[in-house]
């Protein structure tokens, strides 16, 4: 080869470093990934099947040159966005009483600990019942780590309207959980 | 109400500008109703957390039962597919149906939990004839029919020819007491190639 020889810039370390960049991804997100949409209502199942197709819409849309800034926030609008056409089982589910789960919960707790968090559960439940949809969405999206403005982005609603609904929904537990 | 009162929340999550944060801090120090309910907007959030965590925690305690079900499912598999390398070159040796196999064939069975029975294909009348048939007999008949003869030979040779095999598994001897009707059972049809290996395996309940 003579000396004129140009070096090509192959991005062959990013395919190298691909796979554990996507697994790595999984790992940090699934789990607060579940937790949401556990939360908003789905079963454990039908939160495993939305996590799993986000995961292959992200792998599509990196696939296809998208965007990958805050991909957090896309995976939870992702997720978000086939959870709402649930909406069925979401309803009910999240409606339907939750004592059982956390009677189970509370098994090796002692009988006074037991009582007191319990009724704290109850409490929290029927508050969390009685908050709208957005609401609803705003503090567990808060409860995830996620700013205002990420907030924002993955219900598609203006930051400073997160501001208020946040606002609004933590007083509203505050005061129907007397705490 | 405080004029501050609007504020506490954002600031609790540090969405405030910097000098609007720092407003609210000292206010905060000096009032003690804004303090109070600073206080009662983080213990909300801690509380909704914990509830969260404790939802979380128990749809996934009870997500672990259906797959003891599925480890069980993979042990009846791998169990039947013992069974079949076991019984297999011996069926293809001796050719005879496998209810007349000697009970110490059993023996070379990995250990399976269930009991099987196994079950082949009915047999022809006329295959029954072949092996009721003395030798001398069926070789004089030959002799008279060697068309006949033929057709017989094949059929000799069902065991080797793609002849469906059945092998039953009761369910309850591989399940615990009460997770599986009494009565269920598994079936593994498959049947055997030209050259004695199994194929075309499928398990059903």
């Amino acid at each position: 080869m003579s000396g004129n020889s140009v070096l090509l810039a192959l991005p062959l370390s990013r395919l190298a470093t691909g796979e554990s960049e996507t697994t790595t991804l999984y790992r940090e997100l699934r789990k607060p990934l579940l937790r949401y949409l556990v939360c908003l209502g789905l079963s454990m199942d039908e939160a495993q099947d939305v996590v799993q197709d986000a995961f292959l819409g992200l792998h599509r849309h990196v696939s296809g040159g998208g965007s990958q800034e805050n991909i957090r926030g896309w995976l939870f609008r992702v997720a978000h966005n086939q959870a709402r056409n649930r909406q069925t089982s979401y309803d009910r589910r999240f409606s339907a009483p939750l004592d059982p789960e956390i009677d189970s919960l509370l098994d090796e707790a002692t009988p006074e600990r037991f009582v007191l968090e319990k009724e704290k559960f109850r409490r929290m439940a029927k508050a969390i019942g009685s908050l709208t949809d957005c609401e609803r969405e705003c503090l567990l999206l808060r409860a995830g780590g996620f700013r205002y403005r990420e907030i924002g982005e993955v219900l598609d609603i203006p930051t400073s309207t997160v501001g208020d609904t946040v606002d609004r929904a933590i007083k509203k537990l505050a005061e129907k959980c007397n705490v | 109400m405080c004029n501050f009162s609007g504020k506490l929340i954002a600031w609790l999550d540090h969405e405030l500008p910097e000098n609007e944060a720092a407003d609210v801090e000292r206010h905060v120090k000096g009032c003690v109703e804004c303090g109070s309910s600073v206080h009662e907007y983080e213990e909300a959030g801690n509380l909704l957390d914990a509830y969260c965590e404790a939802v979380m925690a128990s749809k996934s305690k009870r997500k672990h039962v259906p797959w003891t079900l599925v480890a069980a499912g993979a042990a009846v598999t791998a169990a039947v597919a013992g069974l079949l390398l076991a019984f297999l070159p011996v069926l293809r040796q001796q050719r005879v149906p496998i209810e007349q196999l000697p009970a110490h064939s059993a023996a070379v069975v990995p250990p399976p939990a269930a009991v099987v029975k196994v079950r082949v294909g009915p047999m022809k009348k006329s295959q029954q004839r072949h092996d009721d048939t003395p030798v001398h007999d069926s070789a004089r008949a030959s002799a008279r029919n060697p068309e006949r003869n033929s057709r017989q030979s094949e059929e000799a040779n069902w065991m080797a020819t793609g002849q469906n095999i059945q092998i039953a598994i009761p369910a309850d001897a591989v399940f615990p007491p009460g997770v599986v009707p009494e009565g269920v059972n598994f079936i593994a049809d498959l049947s055997i190639a030209a050259d004695g290996s199994p194929e075309r395996l499928h398990l059903r309940p």
